[in-house]
């Protein structure tokens, strides 16, 4: 199995049981800015980096859709292709909001996905801990820490 | 040159960093390209060196040049990269039968086998060596008599497996005479995967068995132990009740045929 | 959904020992339609049911017995079971353990010359 890259410690076990219940082929936990917490499946940065930012980019659209409609926000989206489906949810999490992209396969179903995406939640709900302290926007060592973080979430392939 | 080759060599030629190399290369080597599938493949591996699929695909293009052993430094790297790289997997399984290591060949080929149980050439080839082995085997005084010898009806329509889908004896022999065993036996540890969790998650406590009646035959699916699978596949006449109670003594059968042959 | 759609599902909820019936699309497991007791998750009976018998379709075929008319899960504490109906949809039930399967099968049929 390929293994998970996450910077965020609390996300791996959640992540785990989803991926393997739900038989995802690639997978991104991010932010709803599209700054990536965690993924699967994806061999290379920039890759992740395009992922995180159309998914956080339909999720920005989807919701400006709901406005525009009087709508509460939509919930996920999914679409299913021959070969392949993809969801995309945003949810509420002890750290804020968090977006899930999950690619799936025909051993998938987005009924699969979507029974045990609510499982995924409620371990996230139970495993993320509370924000420390609110950090200065652009800390000192910020170009640093993005390059270990994408290190860490690409095997080096950056 | 295909329209396809030729688009896919001018989107690589825009995007040296595309993906479509994989596909490109593979095309080339269908197409028997050799020496341009061979430029693609080693260009796509230096260009993303921790990508499984192209240190695969350049096996892939070696292995057809006859470059075995290179072949096999590609593969071996692309599990080291990716263990679950269905290609690696069964061009190992394919060297490592040529070279005689039989063990190997089929630990690589039942891995690209969990990975796609569909996958007629990995079902092919694996009760290929399989054949081979257990002739081997035989002439060796190794097997004392054909598999599951002992269970009544065991020859068709009844096959026990282990419950990550690997064949323990039995057949299944479909209408055009084909062996289809590993292919059954590799769905069937799927369909027993989903039972399992079903129950689990709709409190319906442990399976026990499962019964189907499907187009041409009734089937009935059942666990002789923790970590065996028993089905018997019968055709329309023979009601699910009927198939039920065979299926109880077939299971007593296994039980013991399990316990002469694995203690 | 028609209304008679709707109450020959709850025919089959009516058959002693049966906890909930539905409609389930067969390629997404998704709910169509259901008829459920209180307490008994539509979402995951569905997802789980169509993904069952998806995978013991693609056991059946790859055994030469073709695509499955009816499955039934048996397990200690209820069962499952299932049969296709038309334009890629599944009727499933979920039962005690002492129902009377033949009956629930019938009643399920009859959701599917219903028009499912």
């Amino acid at each position: 199995m390929k293994a998970i890259k996450t910077v965020e410690p609390w996300a791996l076990e959640p992540l785990e049981k989803f991926l393997a219940e739900a038989s995802a082929r690639l997978c991104l936990l991010t932010t709803p800015t599209g700054q990536v917490i965690a993924q699967y499946g994806f061999s290379r940065a920039v890759d992740v980096i395009s992922a995180a930012a159309l998914g956080a980019g339909i999720i920005s659209s989807s919701r400006e859709m709901a406005v525009m409609l009087e709508e509460p926000a939509f919930d996920a989206l999914n679409h299913q292709g021959e070969r392949h489906g993809i969801f995309l949810a945003e949810f509420s999490s002890p750290r804020g909001g968090l977006v899930v992209l999950i690619v799936y396969g025909p051993e998938s179903s987005p009924g699969l996905v979507q029974l045990f995406f609510e499982e995924f939640v409620r371990d996230i709900d139970a495993s993320c801990p509370p924000p420390a302290h609110q950090a200065p926007v652009l800390a000192a060592d910020f170009e640093k820490e993005l390059n270990d973080n994408l290190r860490t979430l690409s095997g080096g392939d950056v | 040159m295909s329209e396809d080759i030729a688009r896919m060599s001018a989107e690589l030629a825009s995007n040296p960093d595309s993906l479509v190399f994989l596909r490109l290369g593979e095309e080339l080597r269908v197409a028997e390209q050799h020496d341009a599938a061979l430029k693609i493949a080693s260009a796509g591996v230096e260009r993303h060196a921790t990508l499984a699929d192209a240190r695969d695909l350049l096996g892939r293009v070696l292995a057809d040049a006859g470059r075995l052993r290179e072949a096999q430094d590609q593969w071996n790297e692309a599990v080291r990269l990716e263990p679950r790289s269905l290609g690696a997997r069964k061009g190992l399984g394919f060297l490592c039968f040529k070279s005689g290591d039989w063990d190997a060949a089929l630990d690589n080929l039942e891995i690209a086998l969990s990975i796609d149980p569909s996958d007629k050439a990995v079902v092919h080839g694996l009760a290929n060596v399989r054949t081979a082995v257990e002739s081997f085997e035989r002439e060796q005084g190794r097997l004392s008599g054909p598999n599951f010898s002992g269970l009544e009806g065991a020859k068709d329509g009844m096959l026990l497996a282990d419950d990550r889908g690997r064949v323990l004896g039995g057949g299944i022999v479909d209408n055009q005479g084909q062996n289809r065993s590993e292919e059954v036996c590799a769905q069937l540890a799927g369909v027993v995967q989903e039972a399992t969790r079903a129950c689990k998650m709709l409190g319906l406590g442990n399976w026990e068995w499962i019964a189907g009646e499907a187009e041409a035959n009734n089937l009935h699916v059942t666990r002789p132990t923790e970590t065996s699978l028993l089905l018997l596949v019968r055709d329309r006449s023979i009601p699910a009740g009927r198939l039920a109670i065979m299926a109880d003594k077939a299971v007593a059968s296994a039980r013991q045929w399990l316990q002469e042959q694995f203690g | 959904m028609s209304a008679d759609l709707q109450k020959k599902l709850e025919e089959v909820t009516r058959v002693r020992g049966v906890m909930g019936a539905m409609i389930v699309g067969a390629g997404d497991g998704l709910v169509v339609a259901e008829s459920l007791m209180e307490g008994v998750r539509g979402n995951a009976v569905a997802a789980l049911a169509a993904s069952l018998f998806s995978r013991f379709g693609d056991a059946s075929s790859a055994s030469g017995a073709g695509a499955p008319k009816f499955i039934h899960l048996q397990a200690d504490e209820g069962s499952l079971v299932a049969l296709p109906g038309a334009d890629d949809v599944i009727v499933v039930a979920v039962t005690d353990v002492g129902v009377n399967v033949g009956l629930v099968r019938l009643e399920m049929q009859r959701v599917v010359e219903a028009g499912t």
